[in-house]
């Protein structure tokens, strides 16, 4: 195989290089939100320490390790198409989509809790990012599952091929991007004090 | 044809299993009521060799070369010098 | 030119050109009243002068992407316009009302526009670049739908693109959007919400996408490149402008009476709308580096890479630099936010009807591909005028808002207004010399259509 040399070293990563240059953009903003929550509790170490007791470590841990399966779900997607096996591939993606919704489900749990105790984004600076970070990582998750969805759908008509799993790859390297940012997000919101 | 320099599936169920052992560590030191910067630092510095396992394995970067190596590299380093920064300051 | 209905877009350009150069006029007519008060005094008051400025500028660059819209989506679509008749139409409607409004502006004082044009049964008037009577913003709404349903029913009937389908979204959102302009709250929070919505997601929303889409077409045209690869980066550079530029709306809630929570979401993604000018920069200059052909028309490649450099430095840059909340404590308001709507309105949306205008004038007036090499060499001329008068415009804006920020709002003992105003008089005057040479440039831009028609197409060097 001619490309042989080029698969050992490429110069590009899996998948199409349009969405990494999407995912650099996606770090960045996570990166600046990470950063202001790490230095406004800076100011306000009593209140961030007081407010991060009343999270529910039992919910993030189990969404951790549901992003984490996900993630390797997806891992073992790609391997299948890359042998040209569609539907393995296929099942292994909709295993993944199945963690996505268990992330949502126990996120959206949380989240009517806080709500119902009238937590809101004027509660206090904690409570202000808590709810911006994980939010807008949630909505990740939603677009990170439409994506896998999407692949899936092709997946299934037979559109990936052992010659052409670009789309595969590519739905696969923002999801675990989306994975990625939350193993950040669980340490530094619900942990580190 | 050898893809096991690039790929190997076998490694990527052991980073898993590694990844998920690790975020147990981190609740477990949380739920003993460990606390004090080392500890916070420990916990970060485990957030970040998670990550970056994701970003060399299952994101496939390791046998990347140039430029597209790095990005997440360089994203975690940089980012956890910054929350490093703002722990340390906040504990003085 | 492929269609015979893409010629309704002639009209439109000339028209957009023709207002092009009130707007310039009007500007430099209040450029001069910063430090000659009463000059023209009491014809063309300031406030009069400044809302000429700006409302010439809004409809003519909206003449300039409907032009733009009529000629690329047959084009796209592969047929001939909906009703070509129809376009005509609504052009005279749309010139007849706009210049009725100018007239209405110059002619009568304000309030007895207001009066006149029955304002008080819908009170819409009175809002910054919102002044139009109430009868023109029907009239716009009309235009717009009348518009959209012709572009639409063509999209329909032909070939869909994702050029045709981000520039289609593109004017949905302008035309959507500017219904909020109907609806004038009492209460001065939701006011400047609804104001926003209209002003901020126009220029940072919808005219993005309508910027991408027109950009994509000509760099498609003249460079020859896959148009897969052009889509590619077209959805991607859509998509980071509408993830930044929707929740970055609240740069503007900083001091409106809004929750404090904006002043982060406003900072950390406004921080980020720099991003897809970028791309857009990277993505041109990587296009015309691969292309697959030299295109005669040499005007045209350089208008579409100077849109993209100059609304990277004055919609990206210039935004950044008062766009985080602290910062804006004390920039907001100043000069320096003069200097960037100047930079970014010229770079990203003037530039870009310039740069349609220069590709699809010489085939609808009959050119093959390009202007001869004389009226071409006139156009890069003004084009190199223009711009870098802009750009001396906003270096000189930018140091007079910092000197005016450091003046009036810093420090132990802060000066009035007037006071710091008399100090920048020298920037002021500067400004205004920098206007004439834009003048100068606009002279030779228009020149530039009259000079050389008798000489042969400019062909590639081989």
């Amino acid at each position: 195989m001619a490309t042989l040399a080029q698969q050992d070293h490429p110069k590009y990563p899996p998948g199409d290089l349009a969405i990494w240059i999407f995912i650099l953009a996606e770090l960045a903003v996570f990166a600046i939100f990470f950063a202001s929550y790490a230095f406004t509790r800076m100011n306000h170490v009593e209140l961030f320490n007081q407010f991060q007791q009343q999270l529910d470590r039992d919910a993030a841990l189990i969404n951790t390790l549901a992003l984490i399966t996900g993630s390797y779900f997806v891992v073992r997607a790609v391997a299948a198409i890359r042998e040209g096996a569609s539907q393995i591939c296929l099942r292994w993606l909709l295993a993944a989509l199945g963690m996505g919704c268990l992330f949502l489900v126990v996120k959206s749990a949380e989240y009517s809790h806080h709500f119902s105790a009238g937590i809101n984004l004027s509660t206090n600076s904690f409570y202000m990012f808590y709810l911006s970070l994980t939010f807008f990582h949630f909505m990740h998750v939603i677009m990170g599952m439409v994506i896998l969805a999407a692949v899936a759908l092709k997946a299934r008509r037979g559109g990936y091929s052992i010659e052409d799993h670009t789309g595969v790859e590519t739905g696969a390297a923002y999801w675990h991007m989306v994975d990625l940012v939350w193993l950040i997000l669980f340490p530094l919101v619900y942990v580190m004090h | 044809m050898d893809r096991e320099s690039t790929f190997s599936l076998r490694r990527c169920t052991w980073i898993w299993l590694i990844i998920m052992a690790l975020t147990l560590i981190t609740y477990s030191i949380n739920r003993l009521g460990l606390s004090g910067l080392e500890i916070t630092l420990g916990i970060l510095l485990l957030a970040l060799i998670k990550g970056h396992l994701i970003g060399a394995y299952f994101m496939g970067l390791n046998p990347v070369q140039g430029f597209w190596r790095w990005p997440v590299t360089i994203w975690l380093l940089l980012l956890g010098l910054l929350i490093t920064i703002a722990f340390v300051l906040a504990e003085g | 030119m492929q269609y015979q209905s893409q010629m309704v877009a002639k009209p439109y350009f000339i028209a957009a050109i023709g207002l092009f150069i009130l707007q310039i006029l009007f500007g430099l007519i209040m450029g001069l009243q910063y430090v000659m008060g009463d000059f023209l005094f009491p014809e063309i008051p300031f406030n009069v002068a400044r809302m000429v400025h700006t409302n010439a500028l809004i409809i003519w660059l909206l003449m300039g992407f409907m032009g733009a819209a009529y000629y690329l989506v047959p084009e796209e679509s592969e047929t001939e316009l909906f009703s070509p008749r129809l376009a005509l139409i609504t052009f005279w409607v749309f010139l007849g009302a706009a210049g009725l409004t100018v007239l209405g502006y110059l002619l009568v004082p304000y309030s007895t526009l207001a009066e006149i044009t029955g304002n008080s049964i819908l009170p819409t008037m009175g809002r910054e670049f919102l002044e139009q009577p109430t009868i023109t913003k029907i009239g716009i709404v009309i235009v717009a739908l009348a518009f959209l349903f012709n572009i639409g029913m063509t999209v329909l009937k032909g070939r869909k693109t994702a050029i045709t389908l981000v520039l289609l979204i593109g004017l949905l959102g302008l035309a959507v959007l500017f219904l909020f302009s109907f609806y004038n709250p009492d209460n001065l929070v939701l006011d400047k919400y609804f104001w926003w919505w209209v002003v901020h997601l126009w220029v940072e929303g919808g005219w993005e996408l309508i910027l991408g889409s027109i950009l994509a077409f000509v760099l498609i045209k003249v460079t020859g490149v896959d148009r897969e690869v052009i889509e590619k980066w077209l959805y991607i550079i859509i998509a980071m402008a509408l993830i930044s530029g929707i929740i970055g709306t609240g740069h503007h809630y900083f001091w409106i009476g809004v929750p404090e929570y904006w002043q982060w979401w406003g900072s950390i993604f406004s921080a980020l709308e720099p991003l897809p000018f970028l791309m857009m920069t990277l993505f041109a200059f990587n296009m015309v580096k691969n292309r697959r052909r030299n295109h005669p028309n040499k005007a045209a490649v350089m208008w579409a890479l100077g849109t993209t450099v100059l609304a990277f430095f004055g919609a990206g840059v210039w935004g950044f630099m008062h766009t985080l909340a602290p910062v804006n404590y004390y920039t907001h308001g100043s000069q320096l936010t003069a200097a960037h709507g100047h930079l970014a309105f010229f770079g990203a949306y003037a530039m870009i009807v310039l740069t349609i205008i220069s590709y699809a004038m010489p085939l609808l007036r009959g050119r093959k591909a390009a202007n001869s090499a004389l009226s071409q060499k006139l156009e890069i001329w003004s084009f190199l005028l223009m711009s870098s008068s802009m750009v001396l415009i906003t270096l000189l804006l930018t140091t007079a808002g910092v000197k005016q920020i450091m003046l009036q709002r810093m420090g132990e003992h802060p000066l009035p207004f007037m006071q710091v105003q008399e100090q920048l008089a020298i920037y002021f005057w500067l400004r205004e010399g920098s206007g004439m040479l834009f003048l100068i440039g606009l002279i030779i831009y228009v020149a530039s259509f009259f000079v050389g028609n008798s000489e042969p197409e400019a062909e590639v060097a081989a």
